[in-house]
């Protein structure tokens, strides 16, 4: 029974990577569309870049979750999407394709060419219209909150887990339907 | 079982294994085509994330199957044991050794084939090829680096002549076009572009080179020249024999933007490519190395995991063909040994075990059709003898009433023959005849009244009992009734009270005292001894032991039948009446030789 508890916290404790966390979250109203900007801070490790200049296709995968902004309520979510990053490193022509799909849509592609450009696209969210909301939405106040999925690693060598961050909180949104 | 049930059976049992092969077999195939064919496909696929996971999470399920399969036929055996239900240990045992017979050989196996994997996988990765590639991709890298270096330096170049020209009068195009044509053949170039903006200005290509038509650079790459000072890019354009490097240069703030373009040899190009290419795909097994690890762990795993499920299965299914008939023989034996003789063993095997069953099934039949026979013998006897002790009552009735009948009949032939001679005695005669007919009569009386009393003996009211005083009372008519014959009574502390009914067991003790002490001769003895046993269910004993002459072993049958006797005068109805009281008590009687001479009737009443 100790072993399985020991191997359960070792699950909980792998699948969250340390110093990796999502921040400057800022969600804003565009119309109907919410809009979310975020940073992703310490996600591109070792093992990522490693990852990407072998030239596989490696995603960052941020959960995007709309909230009802209610304390002491079991279920406040509204709303859940995803948006990917993906980037593809070209190694004859010495560049990084970066692919941003939302919801498995490719909504925006871009090629840098070093890390640094690289890092900056892949962490930095600027103002993508994430959520839509529509007459059934509830009127309030709505929250949104990110946490990203940056791959999976394997514990005691073969038991893959996915590795994310501790979820973020934005600011509070005011809703009037229309 | 009807020869057909059986064969319905039969099937259906042949039917669930073929079904298990099938199962097997279908899980297996692509187990193994994957095991063949693993070493072709991409690592990428091997080591899939979904893949993976959907690995992991069959795994998951496989051990808790197995575990579910092994924890249920285990709790099941424990319970077995604790209700100590027939059979089990055995069947523990058993299963015991066939689980664990597959389980140990395959986790081993398990164990050291992963290991070897991991060490293999370990091994792949620390061989000499990988400093080989890197240094291949440095010289690579170093090539395109000194590639795109000229082109920027050429393009640099060919800036600072196009910026002595003034684009925006007309005439100075010709002379620029002219002197690009210079540029292209002096910097070895293959291609030149002069744009203001994004607006081509001039273009001049070098006909030997192979470029069809003018590559379109896009407008990333000249805004980025723009805003950066400086811009390359490596391409292959339709049509162009190779890969073409563009180098684009600007001064900050100016419009002007010169790209220079060189074709790399096309050999030098491929070759290049290729190590750069190979590198990569080392890098990416190497940054999928434990992805990959994990996903040949799993499968491992999950192999071992199907063979571990199969073989216990297999040794549950064994174990329980060996161990059930056993139980069901086990179980049907101790039926038989509590008499329920009609019982059948109704397992299904087809082996030795099968033959065992029916033997043991036909043995049955065999002991139930004797002890019919047996028992339908002893009606007979039983019926036999008493009709033999009915006559032997008949005959001693006649006699012991012919007895006095004989002195009855005298003593009148008597009277009339004195009558007949006027004897002037006959009243005395009279007198002495009546007594003798009074006498005579009172015997038949008492006779008669005996029979009555055994045929019509109430049914024990039983109440507690001081057997002790019982005893004793019982004893003291007989102290001092026969010189030289010793009568005594020893009853334990324990035996009092005994809930009988005191009127009935007295009588039997007189009437077992009655032939104690008549069979015993001077100087001889009778004990009488009463305690509580508390061995085989508890119970009263009595024993009367006399030091007489003993009963002959063929008398001790019928000597509880009524009106049967071996003293040659009396009813008969002594023991019969003991016999009586002692089954009317639900108790019983037996007779045993006295060590080392005499008889001792030992009495077992149920102890309330």
């Amino acid at each position: 029974m100790r072993a399985a508890f020991a191997l359960l916290g070792l699950l909980l404790l792998a699948s969250e990577v340390r110093g990796a966390e999502i921040s400057d979250l800022q969600a804003t109203l565009d119309g109907n569309r919410v809009l979310a900007s975020f940073t992703l801070s310490g996600g591109l490790d070792g093992r990522l870049a490693q990852r990407i200049d072998s030239g596989l296709p490696t995603s960052i995968l941020f959960e995007i979750e709309l909230h009802k902004d209610r304390k002491r309520w079991y279920d406040n979510r509204l709303d859940r999407s995803t948006l990917e990053v993906v980037a593809v490193h070209d190694a004859v022509a010495r560049t990084y394709s970066v692919h941003l799909k939302l919801d498995g849509e490719l909504i925006e592609s871009r090629t840098v060419r070093d890390r640094e450009a690289l890092a900056a696209a892949m962490t930095r969210i600027e103002r993508t219209p994430v959520f839509t909301l529509g007459r059934r939405t509830p009127r309030g106040r709505l929250l949104v909150k990110v946490r990203a999925e940056l791959g999976a690693r394997t514990i005691l060598s073969f038991i893959p887990a996915a590795i994310h961050t501790d979820w973020a909180d934005s600011n509070k949104l005011r809703w009037l339907p229309p | 079982m009807s020869l057909r049930e059986r064969f319905e059976r039969h099937r259906k049992n042949h039917r669930l294994i073929l079904g298990g092969l099938a199962a097997l077999l279908l899980v297996f195939t692509p187990l193994f085509y994957l095991s063949q064919r693993g070493r072709d496909l991409p690592a990428a696929l091997v080591a899939n994330r979904v893949l993976l996971f959907v690995l992991w999470y069959v795994n998951v399920i496989l051990i808790l199957v197995v575990a579910f399969v092994l924890l249920r036929n285990l709790i099941k055996l424990l319970v077995e044991r604790r209700h100590r239900i027939l059979g089990s240990t055995f069947k523990f045992k058993l299963v015991a050794t066939y689980v664990g017979l597959s389980l140990i050989p395959v986790l081993v196996l398990f164990f050291i084939a992963t290991e070897l994997l991991q060490g293999s996988i370990d091994r792949w990765f620390s061989t000499p090829l990988a400093p080989v590639l890197e240094r291949g991709n440095a010289v690579a890298q170093a090539f395109y680096d000194r590639v795109e270096g000229t082109a920027l330096r050429d393009a640099s170049r060919a800036l600072e002549e196009v910026q002595g020209f003034d684009l925006e009068q007309a005439g100075e195009r010709p002379r620029l076009a002219r002197r690009m044509r210079e540029l292209l053949a002096e910097l070895d170039l293959d291609l030149l572009v002069v744009y203001e903006g994004d607006e081509l200005v001039n273009a001049v290509l070098d006909p030997r080179s192979g470029i069809p038509d003018l590559p379109e650079p896009g407008r990333d790459f000249l805004e980025e020249a723009a805003r950066e000072g400086r811009a390359v890019r490596m391409d292959t354009p339709a049509g162009a024999p190779g890969r073409l490097v563009l180098a684009a240069v600007a001064r900050p703030g100016a419009p002007v933007i010169v790209v220079a373009g060189t074709l790399l040899d096309p050999g030098v190009a491929r070759q290049t490519d290729q190590l750069v290419r190979d590198f990569q795909a080392y890098r990416q097994i190497e940054a999928q190395k434990d992805d990959l690890r994990a996903s040949h762990v799993l499968l491992f795993l999950m192999v071992t995991l199907l063979i571990l499920l199969g073989s216990s299965w297999a040794g549950l299914y064994l174990a329980k063909r060996v161990t059930v008939p056993i139980q069901a023989l086990a179980e049907g034996t101790r039926a038989i040994s509590g008499g329920d003789l009609r019982h059948r063993v109704d397992v299904e095997a087809d082996d030795e075990l099968g033959v065992l069953v029916e033997s043991f099934n036909r043995m049955t039949e065999e002991l139930a059709s004797s002890k019919e026979a047996l028992e339908r013998s002893n009606r007979e006897l039983v019926e036999a003898q008493r009709l033999a002790a009915w006559n032997e009552a008949a005959r001693r009735i006649a006699h012991e009433i012919k007895n006095p009948l004989t002195p009855i009949r005298l003593a009148a032939e008597r009277l009339l023959h004195k009558r007949r001679q006027g004897d002037p005695g006959l009243g005395q005669a009279i007198e002495d005849a009546v007594e003798i007919i009074i006498r005579e009569v009172v015997t038949l009386q008492g006779m008669v009244d005996e029979f009555s009393r055994y045929a019509r003996m109430p049914r024990p009211r039983p109440a507690p009992v001081d057997l002790a005083q019982l005893v004793g009372d019982t004893l003291s008519l007989y102290r001092d009734l026969k010189p030289g014959v010793e009568v005594e009574g020893q009853v334990e502390d324990g035996a009092s009270p005994a809930l009988l009914d005191a009127e009935q067991v007295r009588r039997a003790l007189i009437n077992l005292l009655d032939n104690a002490v008549e069979a015993t001769e001077a100087p001889g003895r009778v004990l009488v001894t009463a305690r509580r046993n508390l061995q085989n269910g508890a119970h009263l004993e009595i024993r009367v032991a006399d030091t007489g002459r003993g009963i002959p072993p063929d008398s001790r049958e019928k000597l509880f039948l009524p009106y049967y006797s071996t003293k040659g005068r009396g009813t008969g109805l002594g023991l019969a009446i003991v016999h009586r009281i002692v089954t009317d008590h639900h108790g019983s009687i037996r007779v045993e030789d006295n060590v080392p001479r005499g008889t001792v009737f030992t009495l077992e009443l149920p102890a309330v």
